[in-house]
């Protein structure tokens, strides 16, 4: 098991050093071959170790770190089910992503550059994901952040996106303070820093310190995947390439916040009101996430948003005590995220570039192929019935239902409105991409059958996204449906998973059937809304309640609060200091004291008179005042 | 039954300050050569007073080495107002601020 | 009071007034001859302490040698009376009087201080016998090399003073 391991993470890493060191020597295919086969490798090794496993646990030392007096931190691996069931995901979205990065990146430059951090961030996700030591959880944590700010800043003469990587960074620093501070805190209390230590002792910890801890830890899960009050980040990340949105911001990053959540769920159970801010949390984000997608015309930041919205679902559920759940639905969001986003960027590839959504249409005749996929990815995102995303969504719903507080409640109807938005948003932008009659692109109003080619790679590697996301349902399937909930079982050995929500199976079916009932409904009314009113050239958006739709659409205005509250502040609080107080007193205090000393002497200059009597006065005057000085002495010696 | 030492040493006090008074004051080259003169002297009156009081002719000696050096001194610096004279034409010490900063 | 005491005050008066009217004379001569008497003054004083040969000594050296030569080249350098400055007596001696007044002030603090020094010396004589066994045993050294000073002093002058047609050793 250890050589598997060792290596699963080692392949990637080995390719992206190689990529670093050599890549600007070497051709083209050689480095997309390096980048490919080692992800690819890492597949199979991922594979194998599942395989290998059975459903323990495993501790795998590598080796020594560091060590501080008592303190020490080993390169520690910990491979259980639930970092089974992750390695597995980001390694087979990782090979997809690369190779139609492959495709995507055929005319870029700097693609060297962009393989190499995409193989680092892989690397450092499976670190995250398997990794035994906090401190080297850590390592891996802020190597994503770093890969995230390269990647989303891989254009960076565009200053919008040296902004946007750079805003990723510091906003998700943020929550690595946090993180930080609740290392530390763990360390403290515990006196551990090995997961499975971790775990063990969380039952020794006072409600009040598990509280303290798992908020932080929460802080820290925020950052990284994107949720309020840190969400300002993921909209504006989109300025990066498409497959790095995809890889990065729909299936790896922004799950890594929820996996923390998840790998150190024993100490959130601690304290019930953790527990309940984290599903606030979750389900804040997920209206928010769903409001500000449904008016946007920018694809990507659709996308984006959606992923906002999800990704909230992902902590309503650990919120709500459901591992499994959280679980379910972080795979099959990834599959469908990820699918989508990669769709999104065949149509702007093929678009030449452009990414709004009210100047495409018709694409359905355009890109057949194209269509298809995209459905799929649509369908499971808005929860049609039978798809991946149908089931996930609804064992999180239940599990929040059957919580005991009433405080759930109200999370769950919160949330069951959002789900309704989710699948009139998702066919809202579906039915306007590929519906209606095309819009003029690059200056020449094309045929409805003219045909709109990418390049093949990029199509084939989306097929085994998209019956993952219509299929991946079997994973958990329910008991109602005579499923063995495979998921949910396999992640019984996980510190604090429970197999399966209690709850009667009437009640399951109802909701089932409730919400498929809500979905159909929804893209029936997208379609009468979006599908069939769209006319050539209109915008679409009525003026119906404009300053709702602006809310919407600038993401209920998050990103300005924080320019004008916090970072204007801070820019003049900056300038001040540098202008006031470095330049004008510091600066000019040297200045000044230097300019005395010029000053000074010039002034003195003028005792050189050159008059001998002055200077026989000076003397004199010398003389004068030694005496003065030696009687003084005498006078107080005497006294 | 004689003079109390304070005395003598006051007059040699008195007479090294009227010397240096005259010293700064005056502009002459030849004014300012009386006044090293006169502190020269009041400096021997110390010498010979201190000789009486400690009963120690170490210090007559000293009074006359003042003299000898007090005598090589001056011709010198008669001599060379004579030659500053040759050059400049003036023995105002105001003339000769070549060194004025 | 002794006459031993009257003659010295009176020397010391003498002194003192004879160097106060020197230093304020603007003529140079004129200054020369007071200071002259200035120094028989000093020569009685002298005597007055118990240093005869020195007394002797400062009549020929300093009032018979020094200040001779003084005169002679004091009337022999054209003295330029320079019209620049004719600041008012007052104006020009202030600061000197200052300064000098607080240095007699502190020096004299100095010296009354100490109550050793209010003791009367006795009046003893140095026998120029004894002065000459001292200068001329103990204090042989420097009075060799007090003759050479003499004897550089003698040829720094004799050289400063020669004129540029005149080159030293011709006649």
């Amino acid at each position: 098991m250890k050589p598997v391991l060792f290596l699963l993470i080692s392949f990637p890493l080995l390719g992206a050093l190689i990529l670093a060191l050599i890549g600007r020597y070497l051709s083209r295919r050689a480095v997309e071959t390096i980048a490919c086969t080692t992800v690819a490798a890492a597949f199979v090794l991922a594979l194998t170790a599942f395989l290998l496993s059975g459903q323990k646990a495993h501790s795998v030392t590598l080796a020594r770190w560091f060590a501080a007096g008592s303190f020490q931190v080993d390169l520690d691996l910990y491979y259980d089910p639930l970092a089974a069931v992750m390695t597995l995901m980001v390694t087979f979205v990782s090979s997809l992503v690369h190779l139609y990065s492959v495709a995507y990146m055929r005319r870029e430059s700097g693609y060297t550059r962009y393989f190499c951090f995409l193989n680092l961030f892989v690397f450092a996700m499976l670190v995250i994901v398997t990794s035994g030591n906090l401190v080297f959880l850590y390592l891996g944590w802020e190597t994503v952040g770093l890969c995230s700010y390269a990647l989303i800043g891989f254009w960076h003469e565009k200053p919008e996106a040296a902004d946007a990587g750079a805003k990723a960074f510091v906003v998700t620093r943020l929550g690595d303070v946090a993180f930080g501070i609740a290392i530390a805190l763990l360390w403290i209390n515990i006196g551990h820093l090995s997961v499975s230590g971790i775990n063990d002792g969380a039952a020794g910890l006072s409600t009040q310190a598990a509280g303290i801890i798992g908020l932080l830890l929460l802080m820290a899960a925020i950052g990284k995947s994107a949720q309020l009050p840190l969400a300002v980040w993921l909209p504006d990340a989109m300025a990066g390439p498409t497959p790095v949105s995809a890889l990065i911001h729909a299936a790896t990053m922004v799950t890594a916040g929820v996996y923390l959540l998840m790998r150190f769920f024993p100490i959130i159970q601690g304290s019930p009101f953790v527990m309940a801010v984290i599903a606030f949390v979750g389900v804040m984000t997920v209206c928010f996430g769903a409001f500000a997608a449904l008016v946007q015309k920018d694809i990507k930041r659709i996308l984006a948003y959606s992923t906002i919205s999800q990704v909230g679902y992902m902590f309503l559920a650990v919120g709500a005590g459901d591992l499994a759940g959280s679980l379910f639905h972080l795979i099959s969001h990834a599959f469908f995220k990820s699918l989508l986003f990669l769709a999104a960027g065949c149509v702007i590839h093929a678009l030449h570039e452009e990414q709004d959504i009210f100047r495409m249409g018709g694409l359905r005749q355009r890109m057949p192929q194209l269509f298809w996929l995209f459905l799929a990815g649509a369908a499971s995102l808005g929860a049609f019935p039978l798809t991946a995303g149908f089931f996930s969504k609804d064992r999180i719903l239940l599990a929040v239902f059957l919580q005991p507080q009433a405080v759930y409640k109200i999370f769950w109807a919160i949330a069951a409105m959002a789900a309704v938005i989710t699948p009139l948003y998702a066919f809202r932008l579906f039915f306007i991409v590929f519906f209606g009659q095309p819009r003029a692109d690059a200056g020449h109003a094309p045929a409805p059958d003219s045909r709109v080619s990418v390049p093949n790679l990029m199509t084939w590697v989306l097929w085994p996204l998209a019956v993952l996301s219509v299929f991946a349902g079997f994973l958990n399937l329910p008991v109602n449906w005579a499923g063995n909930e495979w998921l949910a079982h396999y992640l019984a050995t996980v510190p604090g998973a429970a197999p399966e929500p209690l709850a009667s199976p009437k009640l399951e079916s109802a909701m089932q059937m409730g919400s498929a009932l809500i979905t159909i409904v929804m893209v029936i009314f997208a379609w009468v809304y979006y599908g069939v009113r769209i006319q050539p050239g209109e915008n679409g958006e009525t003026t119906f309640q404009n300053k709702l739709h602006a809310l919407f659409l600038n993401g209920f205005y998050l990103d300005r609060f924080y320019q004008t509250r916090i970072i204007a502040p801070y820019r003049a609080a900056a300038g001040f200091l540098w202008q006031q107080v470095d330049a004008g007193w510091v600066d000019a205090g040297l200045d000044q004291s230097a300019r005395f000393f010029l000053t000074l002497a010039e002034r003195l200059r003028h005792w050189n008179t050159g008059r001998v009597s002055q200077y026989v006065s000076m003397m004199v005057t010398g003389f004068t005042l030694i005496l003065c000085g030696l009687t003084a002495a005498w006078w107080y010696f005497q006294i | 039954m004689t003079i109390p030492f304070t005395h003598m040493l006051s007059l040699a006090i008195l007479l090294f300050v009227m010397g240096a008074a005259c010293a700064m004051t005056r502009k002459n080259l030849f004014m300012i050569l009386i006044g090293v003169e006169v502190m020269l002297n009041a400096a021997g009156i110390a010498f010979v007073a201190a000789a009486m009081r400690w009963l120690d002719m170490n210090g007559q000696v000293m009074a006359l080495f003042v003299m000898t050096a007090a005598a090589a001194e001056i011709a010198v610096a008669l001599a060379l107002i004579v030659c500053i004279q040759r050059r400049t034409g003036s023995t105002h010490s105001d003339r000769f601020n070549l060194l004025k900063g | 009071m002794t006459v031993f005491n009257i003659i010295f005050y009176l020397a010391a008066a003498i002194v003192i007034c004879a160097t106060g009217l020197a230093i304020t004379r603007q003529s140079a001569v004129h200054a020369v001859c007071y200071l002259v008497i200035s120094f028989m003054g000093t020569a009685v004083i002298f005597y007055i302490l118990g240093a005869p040969l020195l007394a002797a000594l400062e009549v020929i050296i300093y009032a018979g040698g020094i200040m001779v030569l003084f005169l002679f080249v004091v009337m022999m350098v054209k003295d330029q009376q320079s019209p620049l400055d004719k600041p008012s007596r007052i104006k020009q001696w202030l600061p000197a009087m200052i300064l000098a007044g607080i240095s007699a002030l502190m020096a004299g603090l100095l010296v009354f201080a100490d109550p050793g020094n209010r003791l009367r010396p006795p009046a003893v004589m140095g026998t120029p016998r004894e002065f000459g066994r001292i200068l001329f045993q103990e204090y042989w050294f420097p009075v060799e090399i007090a003759s050479l000073l003499l004897l550089a002093a003698l040829i720094g002058a004799l050289y400063l003073g020669r004129r540029a047609d005149h080159p030293v050793g011709t006649p």
